[in-house]
């Protein structure tokens, strides 16, 4: 009999966080994956809290089975809506015109777009939550607080469908 | 050409008709041209009034993904001069050494990912998966070695959390002594390839000098400290950096313009090879000459290829100090030195990947800061940016808008500008939607 700690590790799946949390409702990712660290269920899962390095995604969906992504996502869902995404579903990732400038435009839409190209995105789903603000400030707003309980439901639901799925 | 013409670029993608550089041609003259950014860290240094010397490495590790180690490390600097705290060579041997890292991750990405899909005709870095897959797969190999330094060393890949006022909170093992040692020089046969990936990318044969300014110092190819050196000739302490590097407003910008000697002055990969082209491995120095960039250069562009020239470095002296650090043992009760608040003013200098970047904090004497204040890269640049723009759009002023615009975005990459990072906030649309 496998115990669940081994069979989690086996499995290996990353949850992994981004933003920045001096940034308001940005920062949420990193906000749920702090409230994920305190929770029993999740102590032998990686968790990571990816700050506002979107390359990195890439060498997590390298090394690993699934990864479950939490992030501000504008996806025209209503301010606090939660959606799941899968990146297969997205017609477009919007840069915005006109080419990167620097590391610092290589944003997450970027990303998305090469881990597409390099085959990686079968592995990825998004947990997004459309932002309030994204301004200078250290917390999260009111409305998407009260989500960080509802978004660690989907991504306990989400590690359940994979589990189905490889069954 | 037509006569007039009226370019406007926006890196700043979420902002909309906010032309960050905006090129006016009249009658075949530069009317206009105005660079601007309107990142600030100003909202940082308001946040870190009254916060305790433990925290200002932990918030302003935040400000950037890309410059996370530098922004940690010049925070700490910062506050251990103001506190008076010397750590031991042990620990300076580490911090050298994650250091490394963040230059390696940084100028290889921008770089290969950045520069390169220009200069190889694909435009960006999307197409050149099918183009170029050897370029993507060194880049990626290169970044993920740097950010398993990073990860061994400071706890994180990115804004890590071991390196702390005073020390480590935990010190890496000697068999990760070993692994890391492993892994660079695994790193050397993608450094070798990329040479010829190098030779071959056509650079504009652009030359406009400047006064090139950077940390220097006897010891060591200078990133983590050193004084700041000119190419004018004047060398100083970091904490005299206000005797020198002036600010001025501009009419057309709400970012202010630095200058020194001269009324723009630039920083970067290229300032630091002019300064310290001595204290470059051997290797750097070869990998330096084949690719045709000698010191002193004064062709922005090639500012790409000192980037690439100082991961070389980086890699050969990381096994240097690595070799050191075994040799001289690891001992973990000396990872942390004693620290004891009290008042006084301390400046952090040291080089990010896009140039030098300073913290200076006051203290009051419960070790709480009373002010503070950030001085980043690429608004030291902002002026050299401009001053390169109006030199080269008269030379090109013959060739189509989209020569022109192609050459002058070009430009601003090959500066490496830090933009926005801030924000990671993902826009999408679905299918169906």
């Amino acid at each position: 009999m496998i115990d669940r700690k081994t069979d989690i590790i086996r499995a290996n799946i990353k949850i992994i966080g981004f933003g920045n949390i001096y940034m308001s409702d940005d920062g949420i990712g990193i906000h749920v994956i702090k409230e994920l660290e305190k929770l029993q269920y999740f102590e032998d899962f990686e968790l990571i809290d990816g700050g506002t390095s979107g390359i990195d995604l890439i060498f997590h969906l390298q090394n690993s089975n699934k990864v479950i992504l939490i992030d501000a996502v504008d996806a025209g869902q209503d301010i606090g809506e939660i959606i799941l995404i899968n990146p297969d579903d997205v017609k477009e990732f919007i840069t915005g015109k006109g080419k990167s400038y620097s590391l610092h435009s290589f944003d997450l839409s970027e990303v998305l777009k090469l881990t597409k190209k390099l085959g990686l995105n079968k592995k990825l789903t998004i947990i997004g939550v459309k932002p309030e603000n994204i301004g200078f400030g250290q917390s999260l707003s009111p409305v998407i607080k009260k989500k960080i309980h509802h978004i660690i439901a989907v991504i306990k639901k989400e590690i359940g469908s994979w589990h189905q799925e490889k069954k | 050409m037509a006569d007039n013409i009226n370019v406007e670029i926006s890196p700043l993608s979420r902002v909309e008709g906010h032309g960050d550089l905006v090129l006016n041609v009249k009658d075949k003259k530069i009317e206009r041209l105005i660079f601007r950014i309107p990142e600030s860290p100003r909202f940082f240094e308001a946040m870190l009034v009254g916060k305790n010397w433990d925290k200002p490495s932990h918030i302003t590790s935040r400000i950037c993904g890309i410059c996370s180690v530098a922004h940690t490390y010049a925070s700490i600097r910062a506050t251990e001069n103001a506190l008076d705290v010397v750590p031991n060579d042990m620990i300076l041997k580490l911090r050298k050494l994650i250091f490394h890292h963040e230059i390696v991750q940084s100028n290889v990405l921008h770089v290969y990912f950045l520069a390169a899909p220009d200069f190889l005709g694909v435009g960006s870095v999307i197409p050149l998966v099918e183009t170029h897959p050897e370029v993507v797969n060194i880049a990626l190999r290169l970044k993920k070695m740097a950010n398993d330094m990073v990860r061994i060393i400071g706890g994180r890949a990115v804004h890590p959390i071991r390196t702390v006022v005073g020390g480590f909170t935990k010190l890496p093992s000697e068999e990760e002594m070993y692994q890391m040692k492993d892994m660079l020089n695994s790193a050397y046969a993608d450094l070798e390839a990329s040479i010829a990936v190098f030779k071959i990318l056509e650079l504009p044969a652009f030359e406009r000098e400047t006064e090139y300014i950077s940390l220097s110092n006897k010891q060591d190819y200078a990133h983590y400290d050193g004084n700041i050196k000119s190419t004018d000739g004047w060398e100083i302490d970091p904490g005299d950096y206000l005797d020198r590097i002036k600010e001025k407003v501009v009419e057309h910008s709400t970012a202010k313009h630095c200058w020194a000697n001269r009324d723009a002055f630039m920083v970067g990969a290229i300032s630091r090879f002019n300064n310290n082209y001595d204290q470059l491995s051997d290797k750097a120095k070869e990998y330096a000459e084949e690719l045709g960039l000698k010191a002193p250069c004064y062709n922005t562009y090639m500012n790409n290829i000192a980037q690439f020239v100082e991961v070389v470095h980086s890699v050969d002296d990381s096994i240097k100090l690595i070799d050191k650090l075994l040799e001289e043992g690891m001992d973990e009760s000396k990872a942390m030195v004693e620290i004891k608040p009290k008042a006084g003013r301390g400046v952090g200098a040291v080089e990010a990947p896009r140039g030098l970047l300073i913290h200076d904090y006051t203290y009051d004497s419960d070790g709480k800061i009373k002010k503070a204040n950030l001085i980043i890269p690429t608004g030291m640049n902002y002026g050299n940016m401009e001053a390169d723009m109006n030199a080269i759009v008269p030379d090109i002023i013959e060739r189509s808008e989209d020569e022109i615009r192609l050459a002058c975005e070009m430009m601003i990459r090959a500066y490496d500008p830090c933009i926005s990072c801030s924000t990671h906030f993902l826009n999408v649309k679905l299918i169906n939607k």
